[in-house]
């Protein structure tokens, strides 16, 4: 292992590969990504793979707007040699309560601001989309054609093969047990492989980001919310966009090979982390589904696991730099990580070099929660 | 040949019962796998493979490797080594991953 480096990126997930690899451009020389267990082990690849920019904040509607921009050109930004599978069959948002209904129409008024390409549509146009879905209870719902999905196993290979081009340094299997400090410096990162010299630390570990705040003594309101999801065996396409329920609180999509990924966290239960799988969200998932499909009754589900949110006091990212800590950021995408991955890299990496960053962040910063300056993003799932 | 032992499953052979392979008229016994039923009557392939389309024919007998997916009674995708035939089963062959649904835009 490397004894000095520029900069220590913790956790090879979209984010921290994304990261590393503008940090390579911008010219970062020597920059160290520590891994505890192989890249996308943490939440990039237990995700639902769905890119959305219909959000209900201005700053998720626009790292979002710009990350799909990258998206779309993603094989040749960073000349992957297979394909990270970016489609865009939209996303279909759906409410079943009045309430709901208003904050998808707020959430249009943003969106047509910020001239995001979103629709709202009547029963007939829902079941010319998806001709499947059950209508009955639905009062309103939106789609942008231009939001979609990628696999998240693929993005993140793309970044670490191109930042690998680039000089980076991956140490997968290498846990960060502490730093050391001098005042409010960073002078060093401590692994169980070893140690590293360095100023700069970004932390990129999602739902354990908070457990690295507290080797710094830093208390970081991000706490990990268990989501389950299960893939089913593959089917000829049928649902078009991802259909996300804000009544069952559900996401469902069928990604490129015709399985369909689907899923739901309970925002009731305890946080913390947790990698169980429970029966009992297979027969509730179960339901929430064929009411929405019905055609999906005798669907077999191949496989089910559980993964994280970093989930924030106000559901937004939490971008940037740590007041009293020199030389550490925190790059954490708050529950859309992987959809974010390619312009919260590119804003972290200009914020580590002191630069002018593409969207303004500050107001992203960890900051805000001491502050009680929340700005809450109403369109989580 | 007719499968009569399983290693895991058990199964009562009912009653000689008739239903229906791709269209043709077949018999087989109440309560046995289909796919049972069908290795009797000779039908050896299954299914195709996805990428190749090469053919598939019983092989785990477990419900595991998806190898005998059938369309039975119009539900794609089921898994014939353990789904015990019933009298008048409608067995196809299944083309390709197993429709469901309408196909969106159509």
């Amino acid at each position: 292992m490397i004894k000095t480096a520029d900069v220590v990126v913790i956790g090879a997930g979209s984010i921290g590969c994304s990261t590393a690899y503008n940090l390579a451009r911008l010219g970062f020389n020597k920059i160290a990504v520590l891994e505890k267990g192989y890249i996308c082990r943490g939440s990039t690849g237990r995700c639902a793979a769905g890119i959305r920019q219909q959000w209900g904040t201005e700053m998720n509607c626009l790292i979002s707007r710009y990350s799909i921009k990258q998206f779309e050109v993603m094989n040749e930004m960073l000349e992957y040699e297979s394909d990270v599978e970016f489609r865009q069959n939209g996303y279909l948002m759906v409410t079943y309560s009045d309430k709901e209904a208003d904050m998808l129409k707020e959430n249009l008024k943003l969106h047509k601001k910020l001239g995001i390409p979103v629709q709202f549509l009547s029963v007939d146009d829902i079941k010319e989309i998806v001709p499947d879905i059950n209508a009955e209870r639905i009062v309103a719902s939106t789609i942008c054609m231009e939001d979609g999905q990628a696999n998240p196993f693929k993005v993140t290979d793309a970044y670490y093969r191109a930042a690998k081009r680039l000089g980076v340094e991956f140490y997968t299997y290498t846990e960060v047990t502490g730093f050391k400090t001098e005042g409010e410096r960073i002078k060093a990162v401590i692994t169980d492989r070893g140690e590293i010299a360095t100023s700069l630390v970004v932390n990129a570990t999602g739902p354990y980001a908070k457990f690295i705040s507290q080797m710094l003594g830093h208390d970081l309101p991000v706490e990990p919310e268990r989501h389950q999801i299960v893939v089913t065996e593959p089917l000829e396409p049928f649902l078009g966009p991802l259909v996300m329920n804000f009544h069952h609180n559900t996401y469902c999509q069928q990604v490129v090979n015709g399985s369909i990924l689907t899923g739901y966290g309970n925002p009731e239960e305890p946080k913390g982390l947790n990698y169980n799988c429970s029966w009992q969200f297979i027969e509730e998932l179960a339901e929430k589904i064929i009411d929405q499909l019905p055609v999906m009754k005798n669907v077999n589900i191949i496989r089910h696991w559980s993964g994280h949110y970093g989930i924030s006091p106000d559901g937004q990212p939490v971008l940037g730099t740590v007041p009293g800590l020199e030389g550490y950021y925190l790059a954490l995408g708050c529950g859309k990580g992987f959809m974010l991955s390619p312009m919260i890299g590119e804003l972290i990496a200009q914020c580590v070099a002191g630069k002018e960053t593409t969207l303004p962040i500050d107001i992203l910063n960890v900051e805000r929660f001491e502050k009680g300056e929340l700005i809450v993003e109403p369109a989580v799932v | 040949m007719r499968i009569q032992v399983h290693p895991i499953l058990e199964f009562k052979k009912g009653k000689k019962i008739s239903f229906t392979y791709d269209g043709i008229t077949v018999e087989g016994y109440e309560g046995e796998p289909i796919a049972a039923a069908l290795h009797a009557a000779g039908v050896r392939v299954l299914s195709h493979s996805r990428n190749f389309k090469r053919p598939r024919g019983f092989w785990c007998a477990i419900g595991n490797c998806s190898s005998c997916n059938m369309r039975v009674n119009g539900i794609p995708n089921v898994r014939t080594c353990v789904e015990p035939l019933q009298d008048g089963m409608t067995v196809e062959t299944q083309q390709g991953r197993g429709v469901i649904g309408g196909v969106p835009g159509e």
